[in-house]
């Protein structure tokens, strides 16, 4: 019989290194019951297609159904705080199930088509070069500051048809919101400015795009108003879901993408013999290799069996994506970084109807940085050896990534 | 006449995403795996089958002319 495995997943050790705790569990107990957290952790890559796959009988309205405390606890005085934060979150469509969640995703699913996000490439490029230039004058930046953080909302910021001179007010508003997956005992307040102040920035463009719609992302949404899709309380929460999910990610994408190369010099020296090429495959392997998002929850509709325990009707069930992009049993040689890796069939965008909706934008982002970072600074490498991550069971988060570039 | 379809799914890229099966729901079905098939190419008409080729978020989706063998998506 193995060891017991320590309970709680927010120890720094287990934040520093998630791969060997999650490991433990994927390889003694598959399906593990979190007595700390109350919920089951859920951990090779088969249950994960499974779970996902079979959505009837793991809800994903977690907010609405999930009657238990916030976990990290916070502060009890932002209690109420919390229960704003649960409100909101509740009315963003990733938040339902069958059929709203298919009603709601059909608003927007044309706008994010892999031919439509694909035409977004040429503006991706520009932008990733404007930061790049930027960097090259001081010959040195932080990864995370300076590429990692900008580029997604420069991107989302023209989606969302915000004018330049009120980038640095989304940004702002962004790094807010990023609190989310944060574990912070004093998170909810930043979170919430950062929510109320979505809704007073983004509710008076929705009204304008209400009486002249353009090809903006509002514009979709606003139109899922008139249809009586959404109320103009999920207009408003969806389209800072969009910031919110197109941000967080896309910055660990590349900030762990770029780590992953910094840490395997025989893999940046591959990329370089190609970087055209090689930037899709390695593109797909820094999604495995490192994912940018750790875990996510559901809630049980009904007793469900996996592997020999029951998983009681309104359970926690959390399924760590890190975790099944390394099952030795879906991808040979896992621990390996393997940029010409091939099938790679991992699931850092999840799988089923809640597949990331924005899985080619983040991909294109991922693509144009690595070609970029490969072309125009072959000498790439770390400042320090020193990592820390964000305190958080969701996202896998740098705090910051320093380089000199020559 | 409407032309013939060849239509199917490549289950490498297949994420289950359903999104095709609500577009064109005669045409495509979940397996038991929950992967879409293309159960009959003639279920639906051509616009609702490349509409739900467009939409695949991993671009599983192949349409061709039966006849021609001309690739109509992707």
């Amino acid at each position: 019989m193995a060891a017991p495995v320590p309970n709680d997943m927010f120890t720094p050790d287990v934040i520093a290194d998630p791969y060997s705790y999650y490991g433990r569990l994927r390889e003694h107990d598959p399906v593990h019951w979190n007595e700390k957290y109350e919920l089951w952790a859920v951990t090779r890559f088969d249950d994960l297609v499974w779970l996902t796959r079979n959505h009837e009988l793991f809800s994903s309205a977690v907010f609405k159904n999930d009657p238990r405390p916030a976990y990290p606890a916070i502060d009890e005085s932002d209690l109420g705080l919390y229960e704003y934060v649960k409100n909101y979150q509740a009315d963003q469509f990733i938040q339902h199930d069958r059929p709203e969640h298919l009603e709601m995703r059909r608003v927007m699913h044309s706008y994010f088509t892999p031919r439509q996000m694909e035409a977004w490439r040429p503006f991706v490029k520009d932008a990733v070069k404007e930061l790049l230039d930027a960097a090259e004058e001081k010959g040195e930046m932080d990864i995370m500051r300076d590429l990692a953080t900008p580029l997604p909302v420069m991107v989302i910021a023209q989606m969302m048809g915000v004018p330049a001179s009120e980038r640095g007010h989304v940004r702002e508003l962004a790094e807010k919101l990023l609190y989310i997956g944060r574990g912070e005992y004093d998170r909810m307040k930043p979170l919430t400015e950062g929510m109320r102040g979505m809704i007073d920035y983004v509710s008076p463009l929705v009204d304008e795009r209400l009486t002249n719609p353009g090809d903006d992302f509002i514009s979709v949404l606003a139109s899922g108003e008139k249809k009586g899709v959404f109320t103009r309380h999920e207009v408003l929460v969806n389209t800072s879901l969009l910031l919110l999910a197109g941000h967080e990610t896309t910055i660990n994408l590349i900030c762990n993408g770029a780590l992953a190369f910094l840490q395997h010099p025989d893999q940046w020296a591959l990329l370089k013999t190609d970087p055209g090429g090689l930037a899709k495959s390695a593109t797909e392997e820094c999604l495995r290799y490192d994912s940018p998002v750790k875990s996510i929850q559901r809630i049980a509709t009904q007793d469900v069996e996996m592997r020999g325990k029951v998983l009681r009707k309104a359970d926690r069930v959390r399924w760590f994506i890190s975790s099944a992009n390394r099952d030795p049993d879906a991808f040979p040689n896992p621990t390996a970084f393997d940029i010409t890796r091939h099938p790679n069939q991992h699931v850092a965008f999840g799988s089923g109807t809640h597949h990331c909706l924005g899985a080619t934008l983040a991909r294109v982002e991922g693509q144009e940085v690595i070609k970029a970072l490969a072309e125009r600074f072959p000498n790439l490498h770390a400042k320090s050896e020193d990592l820390e991550y964000q305190p958080s069971i969701t996202f896998r988060s740098l705090k910051s990534l320093p380089v000199n570039l020559h | 006449m409407a032309r013939k379809l060849r239509v199917w799914v490549d289950q490498q890229l297949c994420v289950g995403n359903a999104m095709c099966e609500a577009i064109a729901s005669h045409t495509f079905r979940l397996n038991e795996k929950r992967q879409s098939e293309a159960v009959d190419p003639e279920g639906d008409i051509e616009e609702n089958i490349l509409e739900a080729a467009e939409n695949c978020p991993v671009s599983a989706i192949f349409v061709e002319d039966a006849e021609t063998g001309e690739r109509l998506f992707p």
